[in-house]
């Protein structure tokens, strides 16, 4: 080996800076493989569109002055098509602020989403 | 002749070569990597895009009777018309090539015995469908008021109905 001198000692400590720093860089890259993974699962997941489209049925199924046998349209085929539990209950015309309305009670779960909501209609 | 001084310049060589090589491979591979998102953004994607064609296709055009076309196509059983309109919506694309999406029409209903069918209301767009293909499910609930044409086994003869229009969507 050559002998040992002191020379260059800043060198050697920035050189070591930089590979600290690339170090931190390669985290970054690393975690970038994951970029919408989770939001893309998440939007998978959650069934937005299937609960607007079954406020809209119940809507319908209101507006069309509850039918017969609708209601258990819905409920069976969401069971077996959207293997989603549902079920929705229409009250008779109170008054709301002024304006006859329709208690509405709408309840769906699809085993991950648990979703319910009360509304005048 | 042969003599073994600078044993260790020989020894530093080989390894800054394999170093070298190994930073090559590296640089190289990382290009095409195969991110774990790859596998549901586009999923995600064609599931948001059936999705917004139906709502819209679901959307009255005035306030006359209130039916939208896709009342009117169900009630008329016109699943092959059904399937090339909503098509046309998907792969529109703006001042671009048509995308290339194929799609299939199916209606869950009632029967009288209570039982849920679920009917194909139109053939695959894609004559070589395997049925193996990477395909979304989108649907839409739909009220009719009198019985859809081709479905004779529709639970009683009047109506209304509640009926789900399913769509299978997928890239070829």
């Amino acid at each position: 080996m050559a002998r040992m001198n002191e020379e260059g000692q800043w060198i050697v400590l920035m050189g070591l800076l930089v590979a600290v720093a690339l170090f931190f860089l390669a985290l970054i890259v690393n975690q970038s493989a994951l970029v919408g993974q989770t939001t893309a699962e998440g939007v998978l997941e959650f069934p937005k569109n299937d609960i607007r489209d079954l406020r809209e049925a119940v809507f319908d199924y209101v507006d069309g002055g509850c039918p017969n046998g609708v209601q258990e349209d819905i409920v069976e085929i969401s069971l077996e098509r959207k293997n989603a539990v549902v079920n929705f209950t229409v009250g008779e015309r109170r008054d709301v602020s002024g304006r006859e309305l329709r208690p509405v009670e709408i309840h769906y779960n699809n085993g991950v989403t648990e979703y319910d909501e009360t509304m005048y209609y | 002749m042969v003599n073994d001084a600078g044993q260790l310049y020989t020894m530093e060589g080989v390894a800054a070569g394999l170093i070298m090589l190994l930073t090559a491979y590296i640089v190289i591979s990382t290009t095409s990597i195969y991110t774990t998102g790859d596998t549901h953004i586009p999923d995600m994607q064609l599931e948001q895009l059936g999705s917004d064609v139906l709502a819209m296709m679901d959307t009255p055009d005035g306030d006359g009777d209130g039916r939208s076309r896709l009342t009117e196509l169900i009630g008329a059983g016109k699943g092959e018309m059904l399937r090339n309109e909503f098509l046309a919506n998907c792969n529109m694309r703006t001042e671009d090539p048509d995308d290339n999406l194929q799609a299939q029409v199916f209606l869950s209903y009632r029967r009288t015995d209570g039982s849920v069918n679920t009917t194909p209301l139109s053939s695959p767009s894609d004559p070589g469908f395997t049925g193996r293909e990477n395909t979304v499910r989108v649907t839409r609930w739909v009220q009719l008021t009198g019985k859809p044409s081709g479905i004779l086994d529709i639970r009683n003869n009047t109506g209304p109905y509640a009926v789900l229009v399913e769509v299978l969507l997928w890239r070829a």
